[in-house]
């Protein structure tokens, strides 16, 4: 079974699904009917592109590769999965946290910690690497004009 | 016409001219081009791009797209120069890492392990990356006055398009590029289609109402390409990456044998003779290249691929696989003769060539130069300068590639574990400072997402990003053709012969995708060569 989900026809049954559910809900929004100038309806571009993903989707259930599994997606663990979710949120958590302070203050704390997680353990690297880093990138940026989150400090 | 481009100081109204070929506007370009800004900024396009091509897990999309965003405060000549000089130097050092250590750069070097590293174990590593050096440009410099050749020709036959043709040609360009990306036809066309629906979000472009919104309104106006570029480019490499050094947490391969002190010492270099000799494998690089690059969807990686089986089919006596100096000409003519040549599409049609190509036409769109057939008309001054750009990066290439090949090798083993936090972070700071608009990053982050899930599907992406490109296009002729015909789909669609053949050419080049698997026939499972 968990072959068969991994299988481009289980991957091809689950898009099927997704797209025709999307195809629903485009054609329940009111806006997809909306009749435009030249006969068109708004959503009669939209609507076409997700029939064509529904049946592309549907090749994939019944052509002659239906049964290969991706190798990479054949070595993906849910733990491997969850670890790429938690590398976005972290750079979500980092950017929102560059507008909040600065950059030059939240990137060199962000760099070492993502360095150390992916293996870097020498401690003088990781500082030396990060500090660096953050120098030449933010040189880099102002000789370019564009400007980086400026530093603000908390008042006292 | 955009104001960008009018308050380019290099902008006079000699865009107004009507002819293709425009001397004025071709001494402007000079102009334009040969400027210490704009050297400069080729020169770094070069050392960066060769930089990002040797580093394994770097491939010249990624660097093109983490780019862009520091072209937006730069002139079109100088945006235009980094971006083209990081295109060239980012598929000729690929060759650096697959022939010091067996791992190729990008996808695109990996037909020249096969010889490359063969010979560095000889110890004539000298030799293999010098041969690779000239070979690449060679076929890249030939290649680029084909460009210059074809381009313009191709534009005034483009211009003579009316709506339906051009409808169809896009069609045709789709379909090309589904069926001939990756090796199951079948997620080409998906990941096209996919393209085709994220082009419909946002704006209509004729009624200029949104639609397909979801009710968010920060995509109201549509999917910013930039950040998309880079969510998908980079943002999805480095998720592939992360998981990979979690699961192995393995250092790159070591060299055996030191490439940089192989260059640095007095060991058998290239002679004159022995670059000669190999002037057949450079030609067919050349011929078999300059297809691959002109046609969507095929690309350097086979290019590369099907210019070695080439030269080793034409030349058996010469046994290329076996560590010989033929087999790195013809795969290294092979790449770097795509690179022109994917730009040919892009200005003769307005349709990318290749995912980099892509990027390359969405920076001219930024900096107000749409990339069409009118392009020639409008602005013959940045296409000129286009060309001498392509033309003397070359030279550039040559020079970075002759004097710092022994630093890039370095270069190559620079651990990902400092490579994958920068590469994150370039790309967070670069779509934001886009706009200066924090739901571009969300945009960038959630297309990496989405990027790193076709990439574990092995989906490929850059059908996906091309269709997402021409799709407004696409909608916009097909519209113009109905308005033309009264509404009557049969006279919009057929109304020419040339429209009658373009529509066959699409039904029968996705017959034969399905039935014969082109891409496979091509060579094309290289894609799974570790990127």
């Amino acid at each position: 079974m968990d072959r068969w989900l991994k299988s481009n026809q289980g991957i091809g049954v689950g898009l099927t699904f997704f797209f025709t559910a999307l195809l629903l809900y485009t054609q329940l929004t009111p806006w997809a009917n909306t009749k435009l100038r030249d006969g068109f309806t708004l959503g009669f571009f939209p609507v076409v592109s997700i029939i064509l993903l529904i049946i592309f989707s549907l090749v994939l259930c019944i052509d002659s590769r239906r049964k290969q599994v991706s190798d990479r997606l054949e070595n993906l663990t849910l733990k491997y999965f969850m670890s790429t979710v938690l590398a976005v949120f972290y750079c979500w958590v980092y950017f929102k946290s560059m507008i909040a302070v600065g950059f030059l203050v939240t990137t060199p704390p962000f760099l070492l910690f993502s360095m150390y997680i992916l293996g870097l353990k020498s401690w003088r690297s990781l500082v030396a690497a990060s500090i660096l880093i953050t120098v030449i990138v933010y040189a880099t940026f102002s000789i370019m004009g564009i400007e980086l989150p400026p530093v603000k400090l908390p008042r006292i | 016409m955009n104001c960008r481009l009018l308050n380019c100081p290099e902008f006079s109204l000699l865009s107004r001219e009507k002819n293709i070929f425009n001397p004025e506007a071709l001494l402007e370009a000079f102009t334009m081009v040969f400027t210490l800004k704009c050297l400069y900024w080729l020169v770094v396009g070069v050392v960066v791009g060769v930089g990002v091509g040797a580093m394994p897990g770097l491939t010249a999309p990624t660097g093109v797209a983490l780019m862009i965003p520091l072209t937006f405060t730069m002139n079109i000549a100088s945006a235009l120069a980094l971006l083209i000089g990081l295109y060239k130097g980012a598929v000729y050092g690929g060759s650096i890492s697959a022939i010091s250590f067996a791992t190729p750069g990008s996808p695109e070097a990996a037909a020249t392990v096969y010889d490359g590293y063969k010979l560095m174990k000889r110890g004539q590593g000298r030799k293999a990356a010098l041969m690779a050096l000239y070979a690449s440009v060679t076929g890249d410099t030939l290649s680029d006055i084909i460009t210059i050749g074809v381009a313009p020709a191709l534009a005034v036959v483009a211009l003579k398009f009316g709506p339906t043709e051009r409808f169809w040609l896009v069609v045709l360009a789709c379909t090309l590029l589904s069926s001939l990306t990756g090796a199951h036809p079948a997620k080409g066309m998906l990941s096209a289609s996919l393209g085709f629906f994220l082009g419909t979000i946002g704006i209509d472009p004729v009624a200029m109402v949104s639609r397909m919104t979801f009710g968010i309104w920060w995509i109201q106006d549509g999917i910013q390409f930039i950040p998309m570029m880079i969510g998908i480019f980079a943002i999805s490499r480095m998720l592939e990456g992360t998981v990979e050094l979690l699961k192995e947490r393995r250092i790159t391969q070591k060299a055996k044998e030191s490439f940089a002190k192989l260059l640095m010492k007095s060991g058998p270099g290239l002679t004159f003779k022995e670059y000669i000799r190999c002037w057949k494998e450079i030609l067919i690089g050349l011929g078999v290249g300059t297809f691959a690059g002109t046609l969507p969807g095929l690309g350097a990686t086979v290019g590369a691929f099907l210019s070695y089986s080439a030269a080793k089919q034409i030349s058996p006596q010469k046994k290329i696989g076996t560590g010989v100096l033929e087999g790195i000409a013809a795969a290294e003519s092979g790449n770097n003769s795509t690179v022109g040549p994917t730009l040919i599409p892009l200005l003769a049609f307005g349709i990318p060539g290749s995912a980099t190509a892509a990027l390359i036409g969405g920076a001219l769109m930024l900096q107000g130069a749409t990339p069409s057939p009118q392009m020639f008309e409008q602005y013959p001054q940045v296409v000129y300068a286009l060309f001498v750009i392509l033309f003397f990066g070359n030279f550039v290439n040559l020079g970075v590639g002759r004097v710092f090949a022994g630093l890039y090798a370095r270069l190559g083993h620079l651990p990902r574990q400092i490579l994958i936090p920068l590469i994150f972070m370039m790309a967070i700071i670069g779509s934001y400072s886009f706009r200066e608009n924090p739901y571009d990053v969300i945009v960038m982050l959630i297309f990496g997402f989405i990027g790193y899930i076709l990439r574990v599907l092995r989906i490929p992406d850059a059908p996906m990003v091309i269709t997402f490109l021409i799709t407004p296009m696409m909608e916009a002729n097909l519209r113009r053709a109905l308005l033309i015909n009264r509404g009557d789909w049969i006279q919009a669609l057929f109304h020419s012969s040339l429209a009658i053949g373009l529509f066959f050419s699409c039904l029968i080049l996705a017959f034969l995708a399905i039935r014969f698997e082109a891409s496979k026939r091509l060579g094309i499972e290289v894609s799974k060569v570790k990127q």
